[in-house]
């Protein structure tokens, strides 16, 4: 990139250039930067209209909206980085939702699912909400990488697989297609309890865990072989691959640990939402994937940062926060995430281009 | 290694072909029953009810899933028909017009087979265009009328404690399921209009919608499913900014069905209300589930319209068979509510409160 269109061009050189320049330079940072400059004008407007809006209760909502749907995004991010995309998160995060949620009714609930079966350890059933989000995740790498199959295509299978199973599960047992609730206070005092408290709003506990997982993962991103060479294959296989990038292992990790990401999420969403059926997941993958290409993360392939997909996520959730404060129709929710998107994608492509 | 694992899935995938077929069945089947989405909890209930009445009036049938979607339906219709059926049971999709409906009859009456619609609605039109076209539901009408007197009812008589700022109006918040949905247009219109009639009556207030600058008095699940997430993240997002410490607090949750309801209640239980103590936000839904009736029971919920499903599934075994003999659609179904208008049987609605069913 020319030193000129650089946005962190330290100041002395932004002042001694031409005034030509220092118009096109300007028009470059507001382009550029024009998804923050949006995400500050809106927060600034739902402001005035609703001073509840930045209080404390609300700003602690929209973080814990926010950290719910991190785990699925950071997982996706990986995938989209391999300029792939996973089309059956959403039906992942349902069906571990489920499974975590059957498995952990309070005894003596009325309506057991498995009546017989006494309450888990919440750590086992985590542990088994992990293994299935990754094992899904697993196929969905295997089939991709040794078939060499569009990951759209392989996912779309698993999304299809995953939900005919998640409905035939809440047929079993004694639960006839119910919705699965009624959890034990082991599972949700871990989820939704709190350890700490802002005044006299609660932070529920998720919220560090989803802090937790997003350092596990900027540290896999930026500080591992693996992560290394997720970017390597990302963003050109064939030049990873004569460089000694087990290309086939990468693209399979990558995927498991995105599948082990909606595990977490699934595991997360069954309690945060207590109520658990077969509708639970649906179309989570595509919040996560608008949120990770606001964030910068390209389906250009090996380009992304873990700040980015921070950000679109938080983005979107301002959005449905901020929309619901102002008292304004659903519908106009689909028409502003989609310009959104789309403006995002497009100074995405251009920044892209102009390294080129 | 790869043609092994290949074999390997085309061995799983007949094996599971095979299993599925010999699950239904074998043979072909009497009645095909079309749902309009296994996803739905209470057409899952009428599911395993309607399976049951069926194998215990012999009557050999046939499930599909139309997802949602109303292409789906019209096509599976279309292939149950060439491949022989003797009746067909439809939930239709769409219900925001007649289009729908009347395609899936052109296609019965082509065939000459009869039609039975249940639970999703369609119109008196559409079900006198046919002589063998039955409709069997509810009266879409009725749960919110039912809910809004239940509502009514409940706060005539515990106005004082349901008023929490004291400021003598019930400030209330409604969920509704989908857009352009008859029942979920209904009930959230009749609720509230029921509900106030009654308090005027009484001489309180009207209900007042927690967010005087929301035009639509209503939120409503985006992606039209009714569920407890999207109940659950209005309500959480409602409650920062509307809560007891700044003497604004939601005094009444209505909600167009019970999954919605539950995902309010969670959403209540955070923030320290409706864990079963004194303090405690009525909680006002439709259907009762079986997770409804159990959170009703705990104190930790108000009240819900119950949807009859075994009597849906009785019904519908009864006309059915009646098609399959060749006998009056409607011989034998006395005991139940007709329309006068069309051949049209009602399965009536309750109110629940927390008594054993």
């Amino acid at each position: 990139m020319d030193n000129k269109f650089n946005v962190k061009a330290p100041f002395s050189k932004y002042a001694g250039m031409s005034k030509k320049d220092k118009v096109k330079a300007t028009s470059e940072f507001l382009i550029n930067n024009s998804l923050y400059i949006f995400m500050i004008a809106a927060i600034v407007i739902i402001q005035i209209i609703n001073p509840m809006f930045l209080s404390v209760p609300s700003i602690i909502n929209i973080i814990s909206l926010s950290a719910a749907n991190l785990p699925i995004a950071l997982g996706i991010a990986g995938c989209i980085i391999l300029t792939g995309t996973d089309l059956s998160a959403g039906r992942i995060v349902g069906v571990v939702a489920c499974v975590s949620a059957s498995l952990l009714q309070s005894d003596g609930y009325a309506n057991k699912m498995f009546p017989s079966l006494a309450t888990m350890p919440v750590f086992a059933v985590l542990a088994i909400a992990l293994l299935i989000g990754g094992i899904v995740g697993l196929i969905n790498g295997f089939c991709t990488a040794k078939f060499h199959l569009h990951p759209f295509i392989v996912t779309l299978s698993t999304q299809l697989i995953v939900y005919g199973i998640l409905l035939m599960y809440l047929m079993s047992g004694n639960n006839n297609g119910q919705s699965i609730s009624g959890l034990d206070s082991s599972y949700t005092s871990l989820i939704t309890g709190s350890i700490l408290s802002i005044g006299a709003t609660a932070i529920p506990n998720f919220v560090w865990y989803s802090i937790a997982i997003t350092a596990i993962m900027w540290f896999v991103w930026n500080k591992t072989k693996f992560g290394k060479n997720m970017f390597a294959v990302g963003s050109n296989p064939d030049a990873a691959n004569v460089s000694g990038v087990n290309v086939t292992l990468t693209i399979i990790a990558v995927f498991a640990l995105a599948g082990v990401m909606y595990g977490v999420t699934g595991f997360i969403e069954a309690a945060r939402i207590g109520s658990n059926s077969a509708a639970t997941g649906l179309n989570y993958e595509l919040d996560a994937i608008a949120a990770c290409v606001i964030g910068g993360v390209s389906f250009v392939g090996g380009i992304g940062k873990i700040r980015g997909v921070i950000i679109g996520v938080v983005l979107l959730r301002i959005i449905f926060v901020g929309l619901t404060f102002l008292g304004i129709d659903a519908n106009m929710q689909y028409v502003i995430k989609g310009l959104i998107i789309l403006v995002a994608c497009a100074i995405d492509m251009r920044k892209y281009l102009i390294k080129k | 290694m790869n043609k092994i694992i290949c074999a390997i899935i085309c061995v799983a995938m007949l094996v599971s072909l095979t299993a599925c077929s010999s699950g239904g069945g074998s043979g072909a089947s009497d009645a095909h029953v079309f749902y309009y989405s296994y996803s739905d909890t209470y057409i899952s209930n009428v599911r395993s009810a309607l399976g049951r009445a069926f194998s215990a009036n012999n009557i050999k049938y046939h499930d599909y899933d139309s997802n949602s979607n109303q292409t789906t339906q019209t096509e599976q219709v279309q292939t149950a028909i060439t491949q022989g059926t003797k009746v067909l049971v439809v939930n239709i999709v769409n219900t925001g017009s007649d289009d729908a409906a009347q395609g899936i009859i052109s296609q019965a009456k082509g065939a000459s087979l009869p039609i039975i619609f249940f639970n999703r609605e369609v119109s008196d039109e559409a079900v006198n265009s046919y002589d063998k076209c039955v409709f069997i539901g509810t009266d879409a009408k009725e749960a919110g009328h039912m809910q809004g007197e239940m509502i009514g009812e409940y706060l005539i008589e515990n106005y004082d404690a349901v008023d929490l700022n004291g400021d003598g109006k019930i400030s209330y918040i409604m969920f509704k399921g989908e857009e352009g949905n008859n029942e979920a247009i209904y009930r959230t219109q009749y609720a509230v209009e029921d509900a106030n009639a009654i308090l005027t009556q009484n001489g309180k207030p009207e209900l007042m919608f927690y967010d005087a600058s929301n035009p639509n008095k209503y939120l409503v699940d985006k992606n039209g499913q009714w569920s407890a997430a999207a109940a659950n993240e209005y309500m959480t997002t409602a409650l920062t900014s509307y809560n007891e410490a700044n003497n604004n607090m939601i005094e009444l949750v209505i909600c167009n069905n019970d999954g919605m309801a539950e995902g309010a209640i969670t959403a209540l239980n955070s923030a320290g209300y409706n864990t079963g103590d004194e303090k405690s936000i009525p909680v006002f839904g439709v259907d009762a589930t079986d997770a409804a009736r159990e959170l009703i029971k705990n104190k930790k919920m108000t009240g819900t319209i119950l949807q009859d499903a075994e009597g849906m599934a009785e019904a519908i075994a009864m006309v059915t068979s009646n098609a399959i003999e060749g006998i009056d659609l409607l011989s034998g179904t006395d005991d139940f509510q007709k329309d006068s208008a069309s051949a049209k049987l009602r399965i009536p609605y309750s109110k629940y409160l927390g008594e054993d069913l």
